[in-house]
């Protein structure tokens, strides 16, 4: 009997000392806002893993309080491989260079040999509608790669060296390390260490409303990187962009922006959208990446300003059919009620009075009926918003209001999650 | 007595595309531009120009209807008292008398009557056609003779710029001339190949319903020279090489070159309407479909080009191909692009029933297909199949708009 005792004594201090040891998770959430363009980035300078641009890029954060992407990284020795769940289906984590890139990237510069080594689950969900041209690579990449760093324990080693990884993920990620207006430089150097992302002006600086009109949410016909490789191969006018256009547009868009002036801030960003488009259109084949939907959105745009008698709103398109309006808040409700008229959407709440006069004279400007309902699938209210937010589960260290994604008991996407997310995305 | 000449001018379809001006009161470009002019059984503009010391004042009709204002428009005035300038006398056949003396001319007021036999509101060209029928008219009438090769085209010119090409047959650059800002009389037409060089070019066109009149050309392309920084560098360094490429495959009757250069000139201006400010947008979402088609369709054909788009200030498509893929192309057309009413949806009842009978490979429709291309009715309109053709014909009495006796219009429209 006593030999018994002592022999469940011992099993049971093997027990616990097992649990006691059992490999701990660590587990950070990150929350992160795409970035619109407002001089854009379109073609690669390299052929390479490196991502690096033609001609520097300036965008606007938006706010990721409103849409986001948010992505949950943990660690443990107990994890026998990386994993990867993308808006609720499992990935593999080989089958993204991309990924599995910045993984790497962010690995090697670990100072702790036996955590780089471990396994690193990711969980990871936009709040909007993927390759539709709403940024979702950039916010993903920038997610991914700050989370794993501070998962990992990296910081830069020099000023923007974390924007360069991201920014290997996907080129624009990088801008959305930082909040308010964030430029990208071009960089001179062929490792690319020296083309990063900086912070022109903080969100704080000037309050810009964004109101994102959804044409169509399907999947784009041509990917960003084949178009813009086909751009630089077959335009006449994108080396003449790249050259003489971009730069300059740059210095004057970031002066508009810190001196507030919405006038020249405007009409900048229209004018670089177009020409954008136009270096598409100038592609063989041709890429058209606006609708008919697209460009209701440009001239009602242009018939507003026309009745205001100066630029209060200024759209913007990525390479997609979906419009980003910029407006001061003073003018938003005027653009939003506007909007809700002539593209039939539904109350939003922010819509502010508008005259029977005001809209007859937008009508006579405009020159076009009402577009019908639905022909604008969604809208999306944000504003410039902040870099990204973020939590260490473990440490506690954070912003606290961050749910995990990822449940630390098993390892394995949190079940109430996919339950709670209203908007996940559709492939 | 009234002295009368009538002639019908056709219009043209540019491949290298004009697209602004040097000089507005001049009306000469920042670059040149080449068109392939159209056959005129198939489309044309017919005009009798009239002159009378019995008129009391310069009148027009144009397609049946009097334009008030006409005899102070600038175009208008332009091309008569250009034209006047270079009047000769006008001789009698028989006994070799002098009928009017090249001084008289200018005593007499003018009447002229216009009519096109395709609609204005195709949007296909018709001021081209319009006014070197205007120019070739008053040449007859006045007995008109050029002091320098092209000079009339120099005329027809300010009238609207692209009608100088219609003076000629066949392939036809307009020169921008040497120093268009200051001086425009060596900005002019001057035909690169005849309509028989290369005969086997043909042209189908798709006339695309729009819901809304589009910017005119003028203003248009006013707000792009101030505004497109990419317009100013196409004018410069793109035009120059791609004229001489294109002059190049026309001579070699490269279908291949010539194709693919037209379609990448047609995108690029309207990349540049894109790049003003405010941008310009002619082309439409049916526009677009022609273009993925027949992007499909030749690379379905193994990379060779069959078919070449372009597009004017307008959604209208005017598909350049060769003889022996006209009805493929056209059947491909119709497919997609199904008639309501079949009578006059295709202008050539003998292509238009070679085009229903066309098998097409299921392979392109398939290809096609795989787009999202769906057939739609009342996306087109109308088709035109058409080819290369020559230069403005005199026509004999018996085709006159104005009444011989009377000076008044007779032309109306049915």
């Amino acid at each position: 009997l006593v030999v018994a005792c002592f022999a469940v004594l011992l099993n049971l201090l093997a027990f616990s000392r097992t649990s006691m040891s059992a490999p701990k998770v660590h587990y950070v959430t990150v929350r992160t806002g795409p970035n619109i363009a407002v001089v854009k980035y379109w073609g690669k300078r390299d052929a390479g893993p490196l991502n690096l641009a033609c001609n520097a890029s300036i965008s606007l954060t938006m706010d990721n309080t409103d849409i986001c992407a948010q992505t949950t990284v943990a660690t443990s020795a107990s994890f026998q491989e990386d994993r990867l769940w993308l808006n609720g289906t499992e990935e593999k984590v080989a089958d993204s260079k991309r990924i599995s890139g910045v993984l790497a990237q962010v690995r090697q510069r670990c100072k702790d040999p036996a955590v780089a080594a471990q396994h690193i689950h990711i969980v990871s969900r936009n709040s909007f509608p993927t390759a539709a041209g709403l940024a979702s690579s950039a916010a993903g990449f920038a997610a991914l790669t700050v989370a794993v760093a501070k998962l990992l324990g990296v910081q830069d080693s020099y000023p923007g060296e974390l924007t360069t990884i991201a920014r290997m993920g996907s080129g624009s990620a990088c801008r959305s390390l930082s909040g308010g207006l964030v430029k990208w430089h071009l960089g001179e150097k062929d490792d690319g260490t020296d083309s990063i992302a900086t912070q022109e002006a903080p969100e704080s600086h000037w309050p810009i409303d964004m109101t994102i009109l959804v044409a169509n949410a399907a999947k784009k016909h041509t990917s960003s990187t084949s178009g813009m490789q086909n751009s630089i191969k077959t335009s006449a006018l994108m080396a003449h962009r790249v050259k003489f256009c971009v730069d300059d547009r740059i210095e004057r868009l970031t002066k508009a922006f810190l001196e507030r002036d919405f006038n020249t801030f405007g009409q900048i960003t229209m004018q670089d959208s177009n020409q954008f488009h136009a270096i598409c259109l100038d592609s063989f084949p041709p890429i058209f990446y606006m609708n008919d939907v697209s460009k209701q959105v440009c001239r009602l745009v242009a018939a507003i300003n026309e009745v205001a008698g100066e630029i209060i709103a200024a759209y913007t398109f990525d390479a997609g059919p979906n419009a980003v309006v910029f407006s001061e808040p003073k003018n938003t409700p005027r653009v939003r009620a506007l909007f809700k008229h002539f593209l039939s959407l539904p109350a939003s709440g922010s819509e502010g009075e508008v005259s029977a006069d005001e809209i007859a004279a937008v009508a006579k400007a405009f020159g076009f009926e009402p577009l019908a309902p639905g022909q604008v699938q969604k809208t999306y209210l944000t504003q410039v918003g902040s870099g990204p937010l973020v939590l260490d589960h473990t440490s506690g260290e954070g912003d606290k209001r961050l749910t995990s994604l990822l449940d630390p008991e098993t390892g394995l996407p949190a079940e109430e999650f996919s339950l709670q997310l209203p908007e996940p995305a559709a492939e | 007595e009234i002295h009368m000449a009538t002639v019908s001018a056709p219009t043209n379809i540019a491949c290298i595309k004009y697209w602004g001006k040097a000089s507005i009161p001049l009306n000469t470009p920042i670059n040149s531009s080449l068109s392939v002019t159209l056959d005129q059984d198939d489309l044309r503009a017919v005009t009798t120009a009239s002159a009378s010391l019995g008129f009391q004042s310069d009148r027009l009709w144009l397609n049946g209807i009097e334009e008030e204002g006409a005899s102070t428009s600038k175009r208008f005035r332009a091309c008569v008292d250009r034209m006047l300038e270079l009047a000769g006398d006008k001789i009698d056949d028989k006994s070799g008398s002098v009928l009017v003396a090249k001084s008289e001319w200018k005593e007499m007021r003018v009447h002229i009557s216009s009519y096109n036999t395709f609609p204005t509101a195709a949007g296909l060209a018709s001021s081209a056609a319009g006014y070197a029928a205007l120019v070739y008219a008053l040449a007859k009438l006045f007995c008109a003779k050029e002091s320098y090769k092209g000079q009339f085209t120099a005329i027809a010119r300010q009238g609207s710029g692209s009608a100088c090409r219609s003076l000629y047959g066949g392939f036809v650059a307009w020169r921008m001339g040497s120093n268009p800002a200051i001086d425009g009389s060596d900005s002019i037409a001057q035909q690169v190949a005849d309509e028989n060089h290369w005969p086997q070019i043909r042209a189908v066109i798709l006339v695309v319903s729009d819901s809304k009149k589009d910017t005119s050309s003028t203003a248009g392309m006013s707000t792009s020279v101030q505004t497109s920084e990419l317009l100013k560098h196409r004018a410069h360094n793109v035009v120059p090489k791609r004229m001489a490429d294109i002059e190049k495959a026309i001579a070699e009757k490269d279908f291949d070159a010539f194709g693919r250069i037209t379609m990448m000139d047609s995108n690029q201006f309207h990349a540049t309407c894109l790049d003003t400010y405010p941008p310009i947008f002619y082309m439409n979402h049916v526009s677009k479909l022609i273009v993925r088609m027949v992007h499909v369709y030749n690379d379905w054909a193994g990379g060779t080009i069959r078919a070449a788009y372009t597009f004017d200030a307008g959604p209208n498509a005017v598909l350049y191909t060769l003889d022996q893929y006209q009805t493929e192309l056209c059947a491909l057309m119709l497919h997609y692009f199904p008639s309501t009413d079949h009578t006059n949806y295709i202008n050539n009842n003998d292509m238009a029933a070679q085009a229903r009978d066309y098998q097409l490979d299921e392979g392109l429709i398939q290809a096609v297909d795989n787009i999202g291309i769906i057939p739609q009715t009342g996306d087109v309109k109308n088709i035109y199949c058409t080819k290369a053709g020559p230069g403005p014909q005199t026509l004999g009495m018996e085709h006159a708009n104005i009444d011989i006796h009377t000076g008044f219009n007779t032309y109306k429209p049915h």
